[in-house]
């Protein structure tokens, strides 16, 4: 649109930063498996065409990722729909409570359902993955709700019914970012290994662990992660594909748009979203619960853990900071400035992040480990880099669907009133995303929390996160010890969300 | 116009409080050594208190997780073997020692402490010492099975009678690995097959753990399970049903797993990795992991056996070459998969 050194100058750094962190460790990860001893690459890449073990894998994770998906968009959209339309009494709290289940790890929530149901199948990870996900689909369906423009909305609303208006208009504009989730969620599924291992589901995923685990073979496991990562890509350029076909410019305005305000609907919606929270956090919260009650050693749970939570809360929270910053530049350059290939660069931002963490966690040890990155590694700032390197490509895919909703328009008029790129980013940008933004802070903080993969790998001696702390605590631990420390985390993000919910977001853009 | 960015203001700040909160650096240390720990953490833990206490130096631990759900801590050293942060490493099974000794990632020191330790768990090269020892072992529930009924060998639990009753860990980690890997080093690859072959045919249940294995036994879904000593001795301490035997007195032995201690290469602290090294060869890290809930059996002569438990004099161990059973820890990995359907 515009030359500006300040736009090359933030443009140039957030796509440097996420070269460097993000996409460094897989391609390095990826050129030590084709470089690798004579034939081992060779054999893992074909075994997954001829070896039908191989084949039954990834349909497992195929079946595992959609299924999960499918439940976390059944559930999330709606919720997410009837927070932004539908005006509720004590909506912050409702929503910290909605988005909790996000807050407790994958693996912890598989276990709280294996002691209360007994149940080892795919069916039960589907069940866990999807109502543990499904936080990150309805919080990125409410920001999109908010931030369209509700000028259409009351236009279409002159000459149709609400129904008609909500299918032609607002979920076509909603869909770019509510799309983006979906394929967070999936990719987030078959990455996971934890829920599969737990529940005895074989995947793809467990075999990339036990080639690190079991055989030691760094090689070997890289290529083992490539199907994950090609399964990751299809997806993604399928989901880029239908994001891209209806994509509709608007800009915002000041009346109430499409929304729902009767008695009915407020109950309706408080009976679901009752429903949710005690499905996908009362019940497994309260087994845990249960099981911690008989803890016999209940001191150690929490005993040197309150170090491990601040060092977790501040890694979090920087790398929620930088990831969120890299991915408003990354987002802006694949949305405003890329007029070509834009279905490849989604997809292969999807790929970054569908790369297991043990993989990423190696390859930032063989670059950082190395003068004159050894005055960072090391130190907790490794912690940090570690959680920038998995989620940047997360908050780049959020933000770029939530630019995609901004009318270049709003961005010409504040060029032709002489503001510069930054003041008109700062000005004009940012106030018109503000939603997505702190959906993305939000979500990244959540997940670097929970990380544990690759921050077990770089995390410095003597020093420790509250998920390290907890796994290497579960070790021998009996289960009412591991449900109370479960229960420790899950306080531990929590407080955050709720200080959050505590100052008042304001959501409704600009 | 919408307010300034809060997030931005507030990562600035966290920014400055993570900087100022003076993380620890590498070589930073004026009296600190690091070590790497795969034995479970609350074993480990008071053990390196007690080293701080008494030396004055301290430790930069990191510690492993429960084996089914990270990559471990030997992936960490041979990631960083160039440039090693770790000092020492401390493991629980030979396997990973094994390993890493054939990557270069050890080196040797003859440890003056290993005075008294059986030839059969050092090193000759000096990479590794063992010491504090657990065995692998039946457990069984006491309401579910008479004592007529307990099996005195771990071959006996392919009879029809436990079938579908019987739970072992994941044989592809940990302590099971090792487990066997030293049953193909005793009994050759087609025995060993057979045996697990007919394991399948009846019905072992394969689960994450081998506390998860005394906790489905304690319970009594199921009847037995190969587990390690210091698994049971935890259900034993709470008073749950449970008793365990320690397998083939009268056949192959049972299998022995010392910990294992090895001094880093291009260690940056290699004198204090030494110091500590020592220590926790010495009879007072014995004794002490003997009377915690660890219940590992020291390999010292002279030092007391844990309770429950007898003296490693009284058992009839696996005669097993260590170097040679971890050796075969990949290969078999490999052949178990299609077997036990892993």
């Amino acid at each position: 649109m515009f030359p500006d050194r300040s736009r090359t100058a933030f443009i140039a750094t957030a796509l440097a930063a996420f070269g460097a962190l993000s996409v460094l460790p897989a391609v390095y990860m990826l050129a030590q498996s084709l470089l690798g001893p004579p034939g081992s690459s060779l054999d893992a890449y074909t075994a997954v065409v001829f070896d039908a073990r191989q084949r039954q894998l990834l349909f497992n994770t195929l079946q595992l990722g959609a299924g999960a998906s499918l439940v976390a968009s059944v559930i999330g959209i709606p919720l997410g729909f009837a927070l932004a339309r539908v005006p509720l009494r004590a909506v912050r709290m409702l929503r910290v409570l909605l988005l909790a289940p996000l807050a407790v790890p994958p693996y912890i929530l598989a276990l709280a359902w294996v002691y209360l149901t007994g149940a080892y199948s795919l069916a039960a990870a589907v069940f866990v993955l999807g109502t543990g996900f499904f936080p990150l689909v309805m919080l990125a369906t409410e920001a999109a709700a908010r931030a369209i423009s509700v000028d259409l909305e009351e236009a279409g609303l002159l000459v149709a019914a609400p129904l008609r208006v909500l299918r032609a208009i607002t979920l076509p504009l909603m869909w770019p970012l509510v799309a983006a989730s979906i394929l967070l969620v999936f990719v987030l599924s078959i990455s996971e290994f934890g829920v599969p291992g737990l529940l005895r589901v074989r995947v793809f995923t467990t075999e990339v662990f036990t080639a690190f685990a079991a055989l030691f073979d760094f090689s070997r496991a890289t290529a083992l992660a490539l199907p994950l990562v090609v399964l990751a890509a299809a997806v993604a350029t399928a989901a880029a594909r239908l994001a891209h076909a209806g994509r509709l410019t608007y800009r915002s305005g000041r009346g109430n748009g499409l929304q729902w305000r009767g008695r009915r609907w407020k109950i309706v919606v408080a009976v679901a979203a009752s429903a949710t929270i005690i499905v996908t956090l009362a019940v497994p919260v309260g087994v845990l619960a249960r099981e911690a009650a008989v803890a016999t050693r209940a001191g150690e749970s929490a005993a040197g853990a309150g170090q491990a939570i601040v060092n977790s809360v501040l890694s979090s929270a920087a790398a929620a900071a930088l990831a969120t910053l890299i991915g408003l530049g990354v987002g802006y350059w694949r949305t405003r400035l890329v007029t070509r290939g834009t279905v490849v660069i989604d997809a292969l931002m999807v790929t970054l992040f569908a790369v297991p963490s043990t993989v990423v966690g190696i390859g930032l040890i063989a670059l950082w480990n190395r003068a004159p990155l050894t005055a960072v590694y090391g130190t907790m700032w490794m912690v940090v880099v570690s959680g920038v390197a998995r989620f940047a490509p997360v908050a780049a895919m959020l933000l770029a669907g939530a630019i995609r909703q901004v009318p270049v328009t709003t961005e010409e008029v504040a060029v032709v009133g002489g503001a510069g790129w930054l003041r008109l980013l700062v000005r004009v940008v940012i106030p018109q995303i503000w939603p997505a933004l702190a959906a993305s802070g939000l979500i990244v903080f959540i997940l670097g929390f929970g990380e544990i993969g690759s921050t077990i790998l770089v995390a410095p001696p003597g020093e420790s996160t509250l998920p390290i702390r907890v796994y290497t605590l579960i070790a021998n631990a009996p289960a009412s010890q591991v449900a109370r420390l479960a229960l420790v985390q899950v306080a531990a993000v929590l407080l955050p969300l709720v200080a959050a919910a505590a100052v008042r977001v304001p959501w409704r853009a600009a | 116009m919408t307010s300034s960015l809060p997030i931005s203001v507030a990562s600035v700040a966290l920014f400055s409080a993570l900087a100022c909160g003076g993380a620890p650096g590498r070589g930073a240390s004026a009296n600190e050594v690091t070590v790497y720990v795969s034995t479970d953490r609350v074993f480990a833990e008071p053990v390196l208190r007690e080293y701080e206490r008494r030396s004055g130096t301290k430790v930069n631990a990191v510690y492993d997780t429960e084996e089914t759900k990270s990559t471990g801590l030997a992936n960490r050293l041979l990631a960083e073997k160039e440039r090693p942060l770790a000092d020492v490493f401390w493991s629980n099974e030979p396997v990973r020692t094994l390993i890493l000794k054939s990557r270069g990632v050890l080196a040797p020191y003859q440890s003056p402490s290993a005075e008294g330790i059986p030839q059969t768990f050092r090193d000759p090269e000096g990479y590794w010492t063992g010491f504090s020892a657990r065995m692998r072992v039946i457990v069984y529930n006491t309401n579910l099975v008479t004592p007529d009924q307990v099996p005195a060998s771990i071959f006996d639990l392919v009879d029809p009678e436990w079938k579908g009753q019987v739970a072992i860990a994941d044989p592809r980690f940990g302590s099971t690995s090792f487990h066997v890997a030293a049953l193909y080093a005793e009994l050759g690859e087609q025995k060993a097959d057979e045996f697990f072959r007919r394991l399948k045919a009846n019905d072992v249940k394969i689960v994450e753990g081998n506390s998860v294995v005394r906790d489905l036994v304690a319970r009594g879904e199921l009847k037995a399970g190969l587990t390690d000593t210091d698994d049971v001795n935890v259900a034993l301490e709470n008073g749950l049903p449970v008793a365990m035997v320690i397998p083939d007195r009268e056949g192959i032995g049972v299998a022995v797993m010392p910990n294992m201690v090895s001094l880093i290469a291009r260690a940056p602290h290699a004198e204090r990795g030494r110091a500590l090294v020592d220590y926790l060869l010495s009879t007072a890290v014995e004794q002490m992991l003997a009377q915690s809930e660890a219940v590992q059996i020291p390999l010292h002569t002279g030092v007391a056996p844990p309770k429950n438990l007898p003296a490693l004099a009284a058992v009839k161990p696996m005669l097993l070459d260590y170097g040679k059973a971890a050796a075969r820890v990949e290969d078999v990995t490999r052949r178990l998969q299609p077997i036990l359907g892993l």
